[in-house]
């Protein structure tokens, strides 16, 4: 999972201070060769926001989209995802093919080439992959290879809070048993269980193949990554920006259609916007939501700008384990539809999420409507006469949130609808940060209703209900434990075709409608703004603007 | 004021009052100033009024200040709520007028508490002297050189949260406490350190008085006039730090209603509707106002060297 990196606060003065230093030092290279090439629409150099990754620009350690947003310009993948609707369409892939989803036979396009000038072959994915799993190198995607067989192995058996501490907790293997190269342009893999939107997944940065220098030196290719994608780095310089370049190398079908890229490090969303609107910028993605209210920044950027949702998720859950009041589903489904949403997404988020009608992100394949139906409709009335038929509950309910984000005034919202809906005390109540707030989760600490988000990692519809909700998952906090759900998986994972896996995905989300012990409250929408200097600016499904398709006017 | 010191007193008043008619004490005198003191009689008033709205809300408005309509957020004002509404929905008016509460709240409970305890310990280093001057002055120091702001951080993110009203006003008074007693230590020690060599607690030690007695009877009510002018200052002082720790999130925390917190949840609405922030805004500073401007009357009235 990707974490976004957004927050409403404001930015001390000495952040503003360091972006305006920041802004002062790329300002010099404005309005490069554009002219020089042939066409109006090619070529050229912009400016984006950008901020600072939190790790080197490995693909493989990448979990947030300060370098994810880089690496998405300069990595290619097997599978490119649409802009538009994020269907998976081949890129490095020729074909991905497999009989029983669970033994899949990559082939590559030929002379597909990394920016150093050698080319991507099968081991430069087997070893790439092998190495994001391998544990001791402690990188933060590894998790996404865990389908594969011998995963396991590749994994540290120490306990505590250092798994490859102390002796003998070193993992049994080097390489996935897994994976196997057949040729140059071939390779195998093969999963411990059937995994029906393997393909789908393979679209991820993690999933990026690695040249043989990154294995020389994994430091050194932090800085100045060698990649296939259609962008390579030119300059990377830590708090104040990284530039990319076109890739001279690129083999692909989606090249970009600027020269230079420069993202500009902010560290704070309103400097950004401030210098879109001022013309010194190009592009942000960051919006603050003190514009977002009544359009401003649409006004302000004469309608220069846009916004679609992104495979983000929010939703309120409560565990009946362990606050015994909220057995009844028929309670659980009247604190749902005491929430409302549409009202709450309009004034609070100021049109930043739309409201949920289901489990699922609209953006991904799989999305059927109003899978929750009645149930997250806001019906103040009904939900109080079911509220009052289940009996309602002794004493009050918190909505338990973490303070490091900016949960605050959306919590309130809720708590408030729900109070004034249902007659029942409701407080938001915070917990100090996100790390111990997932501590007392576990540790079924947390009674009443909490707040939990999910962005997604690969666009299917899979992947909003399996690592959330079935039996035994790490985010599953709801004591959810449906046998039916769990069949139904299973079947989807075995399916035959993607369109059959959805049917049954769709059919194990209404068993969630069901049960409303996860209470889907919106999906998140991104934004993004742009100088009158660029078009062609539109945000994917992951909420980041395809640079590669921003053109000058 | 016991009748043995008038004597001492009259003849240490004569020289400043020569202007008025008769012989007064001190207090008297500081009475007799204040009363014909504009600024006075209007910061009372306003000080009366937010007190009132800080006991009894109910008086002022009929809205509950938890009733929300949040499709109506951010309102202008209107015949029906006289200052609109906030993000949230809230009526503002019913909001300003419950938000008093915290605010006096702290106000008087800081403002007391650190000048009953700097005065307890100045009294003490200020008559004792010597070593117990040296260890508490050190002591006092200590706490000066912290930062209120930074003090107030580490204090309050140390404590645990509770969703107790009073537990979250005293929380904060706490750290005023805390971080607010050296001001009237150093204050308080000076003071007596004038007043002790005077002719009248030296006649009283010579007659045999006890030090308890010397210094309840005659320092503490000679030396304390410039801690209530300064605490008085300090309230509105106190009103406005709480103001800035809420707007941090690190002082009164929601549910308690407080200016400082609304002021902070306003910001986001800054460009879209500037009155959530201005109404709140506004009551803060006519607190803060009334209070300082109390304690300039009261320190006109108590020290005849400005006069």
């Amino acid at each position: 999972m990707r974490r976004v990196r957004r927050s409403l606060t404001l930015a001390s003065a000495l952040l503003v201070a360091s972006a305006a230093l920041a802004a002062c030092g790329g300002d010099d290279d404005d309005g490069g060769g554009g002219q020089s090439e042939s066409g109006e629409q090619t070529g050229g150099e912009i400016t984006v926001r950008g901020c600072n990754p939190e790790n080197p620009l490995v693909p493989g350690n990448t979990a947030e989209t300060c370098g994810g947003n880089v690496l998405d310009v300069t990595t290619a993948k097997l599978i490119k995802y649409a802009t538009e609707d994020a269907a998976p369409q081949n890129d490095i892939a020729e074909s991905i093919e497999t009989e029983d989803n669970q033994n899949f036979t990559v082939t590559l396009k030929d002379d597909y080439m990394f920016s150093d000038g050698t080319q991507v072959t099968a081991s430069s994915f087997v070893d790439a992959w092998n190495y994001n799993a391998y544990g001791p190198n402690g990188y933060q995607s590894s998790y996404f290879f865990a389908p594969i067989a011998g995963y396991a192995d590749l994994q540290c058996t120490g306990d505590g809070e250092d798994p490859c501490a102390g002796q003998g907790s070193q993992p049994k293997a080097e390489e996935m048993s897994g994976l196997e190269v057949v040729d140059d342009l071939t390779f195998t893999i093969q999963t411990t269980e059937q995994v029906s939107n393997l393909p789908v997944r393979l679209g991820y940065t993690a999933f990026a193949p690695y040249p043989e220098s990154f294995f020389e030196d994994p430091e050194a290719f932090g800085t100045m990554p060698v990649s296939a994608g259609p962008y390579m780095v030119e300059e990377f310089t830590q708090n104040e920006q990284i530039v990319v370049t076109k890739n001279p190398e690129y083999s692909g079908e989606f090249p970009g259609n600027l020269d230079r890229i420069t993202f500009r490090v902010y560290n704070d969303a309103s400097a950004a916007y401030a210098d879109v609107v001022a013309g010194n910028l190009d592009v942000t993605d960051d919006i603050p939501v003190n514009v977002l209210q009544d359009d401003i920044w649409l006004s302000d950027l004469q309608d220069r700008g846009t916004e679609r949702e992104q495979g983000v998720i929010s939703t309120m859950g409560m565990d009946p384990t362990v606050d015994k009041r909220l057995d009844d589903p028929a309670l659980r489904t009247a604190i749902s539809m005491a929430i409302d949403r549409e009202t709450i997404t309009e004034q609070i988020f100021a049109g930043a999420a739309a409201p949920a009608d289901g489990w699922v992100s609209p953006v991904v394949d799989g999305y059927v409507e109003g899978q929750c139906g009645d149930n997250c409709t806001y019906d103040p009335e009904a939900a109080k006469a079911m509220w009052e038929e289940a009996g309602g509950i002794q004493g009050g309910l918190t909505l338990t949130y973490n303070a490091d984000s900016d949960h605050g005034p959306w919590t309130e919202a809720v708590c408030n609808s729900i109070r004034q809906a249902l007659d029942v005390e409701c407080n938001p109540r915070p917990v100090v940060d996100f790390a111990t707030f997932l501590t007392q989760l576990g540790d079924k600490e947390i009674d009443g209703l909490f707040r939990q988000g999910w962005q997604m990692d690969y666009p299917s519809i899979e992947n909003f209900l399996v690592p959330l909700y079935s039996k035994g998952a790490s985010s599953n906090y709801y004591s959810f434990d449906n046998a039916d759900f769990e069949r139904l998986n299973r079947e989807a994972a075995a399916a035959p075709s993607v369109e059959e896996a959805n049917l049954l995905y769709q059919e194990a989300e209404r068993l969630l409608a069901e049960d409303m012990r996860i209470i889907p409250l919106w999906f998140t929408t991104g934004q993004v703004g742009w100088s009158d200097r660029v078009s062609g600016v539109e945000l994917n499904a992951f909420g980041v603007p395809d640079y590669a398709a921003i053109s000058l006017n | 004021m016991t009748d043995d010191l008038k004597a001492f007193e009259v003849v240490d008043e004569r020289k400043g009052s020569s202007r008025s008619e008769g012989v007064r004490s001190l207090r008297a005198d500081a009475w007799h100033d204040l009363r014909r003191n504009p600024l006075f009689w209007i910061s009372a008033a306003l000080i009366v009024l937010f007190v009132v709205m800080a006991i009894a809300p109910g008086l002022f408005t009929n809205t509950s200040p938890r009733e929300t309509v949040l499709s109506e957020a951010r309102t202008p004002p209107s015949s029906e709520n006289w200052f609109g509404r906030d993000v949230q929905g809230y009526d503002l008016y019913a909001r300003c007028i419950y938000g008093a509460r915290a605010s006096i709240l702290v106000g008087v409970f800081a403002a007391a508490g650190t000048a009953i305890i700097g005065t307890i310990f100045g009294l003490l280093a200020g008559y004792a002297s010597g070593a117990t001057d040296a260890v508490v002055g050190r002591v006092a120091e200590i706490f000066f050189a912290l930062p209120l702001i930074l003090g107030a951080v580490v204090i309050l993110t140390a404590l645990p949260p509770s969703d107790e009203y009073f537990v979250i006003v005293f929380k904060v008074v706490l750290v005023f406490w805390i971080l607010g007693w050296p001001t009237i230590f150093r204050l308080m020690r000076s003071s007596v350190m004038q007043v002790r060599p005077n002719d009248y607690v030296q006649a009283a030690r010579a007659l045999g008085g006890s030090p308890w007695r010397i210094v309840t009877s005659h320092i503490l009510p000679n030396a304390i006039a410039p801690v209530i002018v300064v605490s008085t200052i300090n309230l509105g002082v106190y009103i406005s730090a709480e103001a800035t720790l809420s707007f941090l999130g690190i002082g009164l925390q929601p549910p308690t209603i407080s200016w400082g917190v609304m002021i902070s949840d306003a910001l986001v609405a800054m460009r879209s509707a500037p009155h959530v922030l201005l109404f709140p805004a506004a009551f803060l500073s006519l607190a803060v106002l009334a209070f300082i401007m109390l304690g300039d009357a009261v320190r006109d009235a108590f020290d005849p060297k400005s006069r």
